[in-house]
């Protein structure tokens, strides 16, 4: 169950980037465009570094997966309801970081080498800012259960609570998921690709699905954690969770089609400026509340 | 050859292949050769005609070829091509001889129409004929690649084979080198199935391909002699090739980067393009040489079919009526609106800024079919609004700001030079201008951002002049002039002042100088590009808004 929705989740994610980057809603899109990358010859580069290159794809999508396994969509609704859920989603997300850096390194392309070590130094950007507003959202629900997590927010969405560790929660996982205005690892008119430059048919299709499910996982991840996840009335909880996850996933895809593409300089500039002092300023606040409550 | 396509790929028609090879094509998208801003130029709307653009040839289906292209595209297309993966096609569009490519698969005319039309017959040809039992095998000359062995440790010994090095012992390593030049080399060889070749990154500098032959290696043995970068820190340095089929730059211009870790260390620009440029001039008549001159720069041809007409007409010694002045300032006008919303709509690719790309690019089209100063006009308030959202982007200062720095006594002209604070525009000496209220836009700065705001000035302005000229064009009056008679014009095109000196021979023109603005500010490249990281460097470049077709010798 967890899994079909996990796949139909990553579907609709590509149907609304779809929209989002070409202007048109199409159902049926996402499945034309899987099917044409199959029939496509599936190229190998010449002097690639073969276990980098062909694990690259596979690893993107099972630690997408693997993070979603933590996630509830609905109370007994989860793969892994762990005791350190909140922290497993870090851990997981992790490997996105390894599989970008080989997919770079493995087809031996300058483009690619400079997209996979980008994102090194985009990770070393938003890891962080990953951990340090969990770290708040664990606090209030004095657990690392992600059930827990959402039952927590039963009076108030964390998104309320604690807005500045939503917002920099939010722009973090746009961050992982290399998503514009963070896309500097494929950055199309920078490097024609980067990461993705060299991969091309099914192997193409696999980095597509696996970018797929790590937008909706991410997209599920800020559901959970700052927007009561399943809670809601009259529809069935899971309903809720998919619909909220819906929306975070639109707002992050289509955000990114107003600004420039940010600089590397600045992303690990402001990361670590603004990001982490903010961060820190969140659990400060979440602490103080926390105590005034008790 | 019927009913299949030349790229097709290897496999015997199944259902199954019958179906994907429907979805290929409901899912065409292109590689378009010289580039996507030489078809907004020419009001062709790719989108429209149902045509992704792809920025890898690696992820595009069909290779789009667009005008009589030079030889040195056409080879760099060829590399392109053998580099997309089957099943492939080629789509020539107004192109003439592509070879060294296999010829065209559909070939139409250059119109919107003949465009959309072609590409309901690729998407035929692709649902029936994506898959064949017997494919051709597509080789490309400028891939072939020549082995030579190295001593890792002494780069001057070298030999045609395997060995040992003399000096040391080491076992040799093989390095290769590719045959062509000025291509998009990062993807090197491609026969049909076997895979690709990088001729890329610099095996010199200890290529990350080969580490493990060498054994251990201390890090100072392993970066001895290679050269230290401004920043000290001594990383891998690779050449990487940017263009001339570059996604974020002009189809056409051609650069190399030597990279040191992501920081741009040396520049090499390629002067022009391969096969295009002046010497095509060489006798043509008077009477065919302003759609000559215009016909060789396709971003631009108002521009320099306006610099043709006048410089012959002041060898004859003729006045050109105000009327004509008038519809020539309208004419001009309206193609330098559309010539900077061209250059932000590949701008607004480059910095992965979709809105600003997709928009300005609809306009450009827009503002190039308008059919008179009336549909122009009904533009205005539109552009005006693109105009005002543009400037008030969040982050796009912040990108553009100290990027591209030019010092401001540099030779340079246009809006870049505009840019720099200095109001260097042919138009104020212009007599068709003096009427119209002309003022040169100019703004402080000197920089991308600076660059942008001239030129979203002055599209705003040239749709204002366009407005009171109340034309946008104009009848040409062929001036008759005498054997040695010689003229000089200046015109102000959309990328800066270019000027013109002719003399005729007796059936011929001859020219004598023809300074373009790009061939000026190609020479600063290195200076916007060397010492940044590849995006800034890329952006600097950008901001210059270089025709590679207008850079001469």
């Amino acid at each position: 169950m967890i899994f079909l929705v996990l796949a139909a989740g990553a579907y609709f994610v590509a149907v609304l980037e779809r929209w989002a980057t070409k202007g048109r809603f199409s159902l049926k899109g996402p499945v034309v465009s899987g099917l044409a990358l199959l029939g496509r010859e599936s190229l190998v580069p010449r002097k690639l570094d073969r276990i980098f290159f062909e694990a690259a794809p596979p690893l993107v999508l099972v630690s997408a997966v693997l993070a979603a396994a933590v996630l509830p969509l609905a109370p007994g609704l989860v793969v892994a309801d762990l005791a350190t859920g909140a922290l497993f989603v870090n851990a997981a997300l992790a490997y996105v970081m390894v599989a970008l850096l080989m997919a770079g390194w493995g087809p031996d392309g300058a483009y690619a080498m400079v997209a996979g070590f980008r994102f090194l130094g985009q990770l070393v950007a938003y890891s962080m800012l990953i951990v340090m507003p969990i770290t708040a959202v664990a606090m209030r629900a004095e657990s690392l259960v992600t059930t827990v997590v959402v039952t927590s927010q039963a009076t108030l969405w964390n998104a309320a609570y604690q807005p500045l560790g939503f917002v920099l929660y939010f722009l973090a996982a746009m961050a992982v998921a290399f998503l514009p205005p963070f896309d500097l690892p494929v950055a199309p008119g920078e490097l024609a690709g980067g990461v993705e430059a060299e991969y091309t048919g099914w192997r193409l299709a696999a980095m597509r699905l696996g970018r797929a499910t790590l937008v909706f996982t991410l997209a599920l991840s800020v559901t959970v954690f700052y927007l009561g996840g399943w809670l809601g009335p009259v529809l069935p909880p899971w309903a809720w969770t998919v619909l909220k996850t819906l929306v975070v996933t639109a707002v992050m895809l289509w955000l990114g089609r107003y600004v420039p593409r940010l600089r590397e300089a600045d992303v690990l500039a402001w990361g670590w400026k603004y990001g982490i002092p903010l961060a820190l300023l969140n659990i400060f606040y979440v602490g103080v509340v926390l105590l005034g409550a008790a | 050859m019927k009913g299949s396509l030349s790229g097709a790929r290897e496999g015997r028609p199944s259902a199954l292949r019958r179906l994907v090879a429907k979805a290929s094509a409901d899912d065409l998208c292109a590689f378009v050769v010289p580039g996507p801003d030489v078809a907004r130029a020419r009001g062709i709307d790719l989108g429209a005609a149902g045509l992704g653009v792809a920025a890898t040839p690696r992820h595009a289906g069909v290779i789009l070829l667009l005008g009589e292209l030079p030889a040195g595209l056409k080879k760099a297309a060829a590399v392109a091509y053998a580099q997309m993966p089957r099943p492939r096609a080629v789509l020539a569009v107004g192109a003439g001889d592509i070879s060294p490519l296999p010829g065209p698969d559909v070939s139409v005319a250059a119109t919107q129409a003949d465009l959309a039309a072609g590409v309901d017959e690729l998407r035929r040809l692709f649902a029936a004929g994506a898959f064949v039992e017997e494919t051709t095998a597509f080789y490309a000359d400028e891939i072939e690649t020549e082995t030579t062995y190295a001593c890792p440790m002494h780069p001057g010994v070298t030999s045609g084979g395997p060995g040992s090095c003399p000096r040391c012992g080491m076992d040799l390593v093989p390095r290769e080198s590719t045959g062509g030049s000025g291509h998009e080399g990062h993807h090197g060889a491609h026969d049909s199935h076997a895979g690709m070749g990088h001729g890329s990154v610099d095996e010199d500098a200890g290529g990350h391909g080969d580490h493990g032959d060498m054994g251990f290696m201390s890090m100072v043995e392993m970066t001895q002699g290679t050269p230290r970068s401004s920043d000290g820190l001594q990383m891998e340095w690779a050449d990487a090739p940017f263009g001339p089929l570059f996604p974020g730059l002009p189809g056409g211009l051609a650069m190399s980067f030597t990279l040191d870790g992501d920081t741009v260390a040396v520049v090499k620009a390629m002067r022009g393009i391969d096969g295009w440029g002046p010497e095509s001039l060489d006798d043509v008549t008077a009477r065919e040489f302003p759609e000559r001159l215009a016909f060789l720069s396709p971003l631009s041809p108002i521009a320099y079919r306006v610099l043709a007409l006048r410089a012959l007409g002041v060898a004859a010694g003729a006045e050109t009526d105000e009327e004509t002045l008038l519809g020539q300032v309208g004419a001009l006008e309206r193609e330098r609106a559309a010539s900077h919303l061209g250059w932000l709509s590949g701008f607004g690719r480059l910095l992965g800024y979709s809105w600003l790309g997709e928009n300005a690019g609809r306009l450009q089209v827009a503002l190039l079919r308008a059919a008179d100063a009336g549909e122009v006009g009904r533009l205005e308030p539109e552009v005006g609004k693109f105009v005002r959202r543009v400037i008030r982007t969040p982050l796009l200062a912040r990108r553009l700001e100290g990027i591209g720095t030019l010092p401001g006594d540099a030779e340079i002209s246009g809006p870049v030079a505009r840019a720099s604070g200095l109001a260097r525009d042919a138009r104020a000496q212009g007599t068709g201008y003096r009427h119209l209220g002309f003022e040169p836009v100019v703004r402080d700065g000197g920089d991308a951002f600076a660059r942008l705001r001239v030129r979203l000035a002055e599209i705003e302005q040239s749709l204002g002049l366009v407005r009171r000229a109340g034309v946008v064009s104009f009848t040409e009056v062929k001036p008759a002039a005498n054997a040695g008679d010689v003229g000089v014009a200046t015109v102000e095109t959309p990328r800066g002042a270019a000027t013109l000196r002719v003399t005729l021979r007796e059936d011929a023109v001859e020219v004598l100088e023809l300074r373009t603005p790009s061939s000026v500010h190609q020479g600063f490249v290195g200076a916007v590009a060397e010492q940044r990281e590849v995006a800034d460097a890329l952006v600097g470049v950008a901001s210059l808004d270089i025709s590679p077709w207008e850079v001469t010798g």
